[in-house]
């Protein structure tokens, strides 16, 4: 097969995605009041509204439609004040009813949309970039300094219910093929559901991964829902088709599932883009079906072929009025929206001069943007404390998150790392009481030992010498014991500095400021 | 023996009261009564004697300890429940194959509302099946008989509960309404029978046939006994968002007579095809009745209803189609055995667990929702829908209540009216009012010239003041009388 890169050179892929999100934050299901619990034992959380009982009604939960009308602003949708729900019919044993409540033609969130800033490695993907100037634009891009910016429109953010989960016993890996019984747990039946459907106005995966995941930041950002792709609380279809470069008319579409995460949806949709590039340039023909990653295999394989297309039966729903959201309710919930990521990264840049770079990433969690903020408001106050903005950006981007990372069940609320010891750690560094080198020992030691970084320092004796005259002494000796070697570096072997140094900061039992030591070197050795 | 059954409300609670007998007898002897009597009618599919005692118990403990007067509008009164209505530990099987052996696990609202307001449950009454059609013959479980006429059907669907009460075996039963089912059966029995308002009372627990248009109501022998019944089950149910606010004495206006009131009149309906005389003479003689205890007689036409028959069996079978999706096999009802693929027992079991009616239906509402048949059918529909209410309202500036037959004829013969599409004509006088919503009711104005058997006239109310047409109902009574039991009944009854 060949690589998306060669691929693209042909192909133009047109890509869609259709979000669902449980709003995991609120109490209760979409039409009852059974509680929304993850992992609880199944069917604990049930009672005759979500178990489809002969007679039960459903009753909409009022913050639900609050949620996703937060939703719909923050992705800059227009709130359709009129709308209703509708049944869509299909028989399956996951969902109770033998009917979704769900939305019909207008939605509660209709016609948003998104700026994705595409950089870096991820922008090499996009078809001839280099050939827009900055600025320039081509399509749903505009050309930036590195990389582009891709406007991608938002059809709508509909609300609907999830079904239960089946649980397959005795075939293989859980599959349905093979299964002696089916089990069904309707803990998850009724749990509210918001589907974002895109516009086809994505062209590359990286595009498709930027913008689930600046979805998800949004979401956590008005805190609607944990979005968690592993426990499937933020789950992403894919629909694909290729045309060929130049060509108006779309392709026939595969529908993708199971990409439970960022790399899951990136990789099946290149190999997705590959296969059906291979397919057609075999001559072959694309079925309208549904497929499924496979992530170990590393291959999309058939679920559904469509034959026609599914008749769902939709009507309005009689046993749920019409919705009509007033003026009022619509700015109360704009009133709850809190500061979107892209707005605090552009006040990052506008306020402290950090790079874009380092404002998307600081802005990428909202843990880590809030404890920038709080490290921020420390120093509010100093003259310049703004200085300390690149340096704690630097902090949380790299060391905090390697950290985060390494312990994924740890919030950064909940380690020793508090906004005070982090500004303290800063400050130890920019005075130049410690080298960079000792700032990253400190920073372990932290939160290793849950002590302020000045404490650990004067415990462990890391203050920086920096005193020129205590070093010279250093540097001497160290250069008087390695004769042959200064006498290598003089004859043009420059890459012998490194050992010079090496060998003095170890004299100096790591504590020398290693700029004063290069200095003085150089100065000696020239 | 007495047979509390043939009683009215008042006349229990004043009995009890008065402690001429305990709650605990008009329990054993309400069901004795009915072991003899429904013999011949089979208006019951479960009798509920031990639930029904506890709730006697716990009445004549009231008594005892003199705190009857807060027992509720139904303290001691024995009602019966039409057998699509939820009942902790009953069967509700909706007179289908399917649910032959549900039981349910809660209680309706409706049913919670006359227990809590004192009501003895005496048990679960036939039905057509899932509430399909005007006979009662569809009950999976056998038809029910008319009281005045074993030969003939109570009417339906709500048979069961319309027939219980015409025979004197309880005082009220409640039954539900989607096309005519209430008003229909109570016209063919003799009795009262009240749709109310759509929203008037919660359908919650209650197995929904058509969500848009069903509706429960009582049946009782006297407009006070419903109006007592609608106290104890209107209101607001936060279970049901359909359901309204609704803080009404339904007894409070009942004496104050007709004078100075406007009852409409509808001259189409009065010259319907399939009208028989002996009922248009009936309802002639209501209205000049009316017009004799001072009411104002009003020419009021409704164009569109002609059209609520067309729209009705668009949007019934569609509500109905999705709303019987659920009885699959999976979790509760009818499951065929060793099928190996899903799709296979989902077919067998629906196609042996419903019946004939109930499938027709099905298949009906599954063809006009699909793309494309759609917006032929369920479209024009909703318009109908639409213009039908815009007729009533405007009837509404000029009349406080209408006067229509309830039923072009009295009641039929088993087996007599074999074509669907000739039973479904049953309803052309009631559809159009669950078409727009309003409340409409059968009161019994006596027996038909030809056949000897009940008429009723149907009273229909603006939305929300169900009120109205119970005035000119007790009006009514005041010139026909009350409802009596069926003559082949009565006799057996002993006492008075």
């Amino acid at each position: 097969m060949k690589s998306l890169e060669e691929v693209l050179e042909t192909w133009e892929a047109v890509i869609g995605l259709e979000i669902h999100s449980e709003l995991t934050t609120l109490n209760t299901k979409m039409f009852c009041g059974c509680k929304l619990e993850f992992g609880a034992a199944p069917n604990t959380h049930t009672c005759p509204v979500c178990l489809g009982l002969p007679g039960a009604l459903p009753v909409p939960n009022k913050a639900a439609i609050e949620s996703i009308v937060l939703a719909g602003l923050a992705t800059n949708c227009d709130i359709e004040k009129h709308s209703m729900f509708y049944r869509k019919n299909y028989m399956y044993p996951d969902m109770a009813k033998n009917f979704q409540t769900t939305q019909g033609p207008i939605a509660f969130c209709m016609r948003g949309h998104l700026d994705l800033d595409v950089d870096g490695p991820a922008a090499k993907e996009r078809y001839r970039l280099d050939s827009l100037e900055p600025g320039e634009s081509s399509g749903n891009i505009v050309r930036t300094e590195d990389g582009y910016r891709a406007h991608v429109g938002i059809t709508r953010i509909h609300m609907e219910e999830d079904a239960g989960k089946m649980v397959h016993i005795g075939g293989g890996e859980g599959r349905i093929a093979g299964a002696k019984e089916s089990l069904v747990d309707y803990n998850r039946a009724g749990t509210p559901l918001i589907e974002l459907v895109t516009e086809p106005d994505l062209r590359t995966p990286e595009e498709a991964r930027l913008f689930m995941q600046k979805l998800r930041q949004i979401y956590l950002a008005i805190g609607i829902s944990d979005c968690s792709m592993e426990e499937g609380s933020l789950r992403c279809d894919g629909n694909v088709s290729l045309r060929r470069r130049g060509s108006a008319q779309f392709g026939t579409k595969t529908e993708l599932k199971n990409m439970n995460s960022f790399k899951n949806l990136h990789d099946g949709l290149a190999y997705e883009i590959c296969r059906q590039a291979q397919v057609l340039e075999e001559g072959g023909v694309i079925y309208q079906e549904t497929r499924h990653w496979d992530p170990s295999a590393k291959r999309t394989i058939v679920m559904r072929v469509k034959e026609t297309a599914d008749d769902y039966r939709l009507f309005p729903e009689p046993d749920l009025a019409p919705y009509d959201l007033s003026d009022e309710f619509i700015e109360r919930v704009r009133a709850k929206l809190p500061e979107l990521p892209d707005q605090k990264a552009a006040r990052y840049s506008a306020s402290f001069g950090l790079s874009a770079y380092d404002a998307r990433h600081l802005v990428d969690h909202r843990a880590t943007a809030d404890f920038f903020d709080e490290c921020m408001a420390l120093v509010a106050a100093e003259k310049d404390g703004s200085k300390f903005a690149k340096p704690l950006a630097n902090l949380i981007i790299n060391d905090v998150t390697s950290y985060l990372n390494a312990h994924p069940e740890v919030a950064l609320t909940d380690t020793p790392l508090t906004a005070s010891r982090a500004v303290g750690l800063v400050r130890l560094q920019s005075d130049g009481a410690i080298s960079s080198k000792q700032s990253k020992q400190v920073f372990a030691a932290i939160m290793e030992e849950d002590k302020d970084p000045d404490i650990i320092v004067e415990e462990k004796g890391m203050k920086q010498v920096s005193d020129a005259g205590a070093i010279e002494a250093v540097v001497d000796e160290v250069l008087a014991a390695n004769p042959e070697k200064v006498a290598q570096f003089r004859d043009g072997k420059t890459g012998l500095m490194g050992f010079f140094v090496g060998q003095c900061m170890k004299a100096m039992r790591g504590q020398g400021n290693p700029k004063v030591i290069n200095d003085l070197l150089s100065q000696k050795l020239s | 023996m007495t047979a509390f059954g043939s009683m009215g409300i008042a006349q229990i609670k004043a009995g009890l009261a008065a402690k001429e007998f305990s709650a605990s007898e008009v329990a054993a002897q309400t069901f004795e009564n009915i072991a003899r009597a429904d013999e011949q009618v089979h208006a019951f599919l479960e009798t509920t004697e031990a639930l029904a005692q506890d709730a006697a118990a716990r009445i004549d403990r009231a008594i005892a300890e003199g705190r009857f007067g807060d027992m509720g509008v139904l303290a001691g009164v024995p009602v019966a429940f039409k057998d699509n209505m939820n009942l902790t530990g009953t069967h509700t099987t909706c007179s289908s194959r399917m649910l032959e052996n549900y039981v349910s696990p809660y209680t309706a609202t409706c049913v919670e509302k006359c227990l809590q307001a004192g009501a003895l449950p005496i048990g679960k009454l036939n039905m057509d099946e899932f509430a399909f059609g005007s006979s009662t013959e569809t009950s999976a479980f056998g038809p029910t008989r008319n009281p005045w006429d074993l030969e003939r059907v109570p009417g339906g669907s709500s048979g069961g509960s319309a027939a219980a009460v015409a025979a004197g075996m309880v005082c009220a039963t409640l039954g539900s309404d989607t096309g005519g089912s209430i008003r229909q059966p109570g016209s063919f029995c003799g009795i009262v029978a009240v749709k109310p308002t759509y929203g008037v009372v919660s359908r919650y627990g209650v197995v929904a046939f058509g969500s848009s248009l069903d509706q429960v109501g009582p049946f009782t022998r006297s407009v006070e006994d419903a109006a007592f019944v609608l106290n104890a089950l209107a209101g607001r149910d936060p279970l049901d968002c359909t359901s309204q606010v609704c803080d009404v004495d339904f007894t409070a206006n009942l004496a104050e007579g007709v004078c100075g009131m406007r009852i409409g009149v509808v001259p189409a309906f009065m010259e319907a095809q399939g009208l028989t005389s002996e009922v248009r003479e009936k309802v002639e003689d209501a209205i000049a009745q009316l017009k004799a205890l001072g009411a104002e007689i009003v020419e009021v036409d409704l164009p569109h209803a002609r059209a609520a028959m067309s729209a009705y069996y668009v949007l019934g079978p569609c509500e109905a189609f999705s709303n019987l999706a659920r009885f699959d096999s999976v979790r509760y009802g009818y499951c065929d055995p060793d099928h190996a693929d899903l799709g296979s027992q989902y077919e067998a079991s629906r196609a042996i667990g419903f019946g004939a009616e109930a499938k027709r239906r099905i298949m009906l509402g599954s063809y006009l929702l699909s793309s494309g048949v759609y917006d032929k059918y369920y479209y024009p529909a909703q318009q109908v829908r639409t213009l039908i209410t815009q007729d009533y309202t405007q009837a509404y500036e000029r009349v406080d209540c209408i006067l229509t037959p309830v039923s072009p004829r009295t009641a039929f013969k088993f087996g007599e009216i074999g074509d669907p599409t000739e039973m479904y004509l049953s309803d052309m006088f009631t559809i159009s009012i669950n078409i727009a919503g309003n409340g409409g009711m059968s009161f019994p104005v006596g027996l038909g010239r030809e056949t000897g058997l009940p008429v009723g006239v149907q009273l229909i109310s603006p939305a929300f003041k169900d009120a109205n047409m119970l005035r000119v109902a007790a009006a009514l009574e005041t010139v026909y009388g009350k409802a009596p039991v069926a003559p082949a009944f009565a006799e057996e009854k002993g006492a008075e």
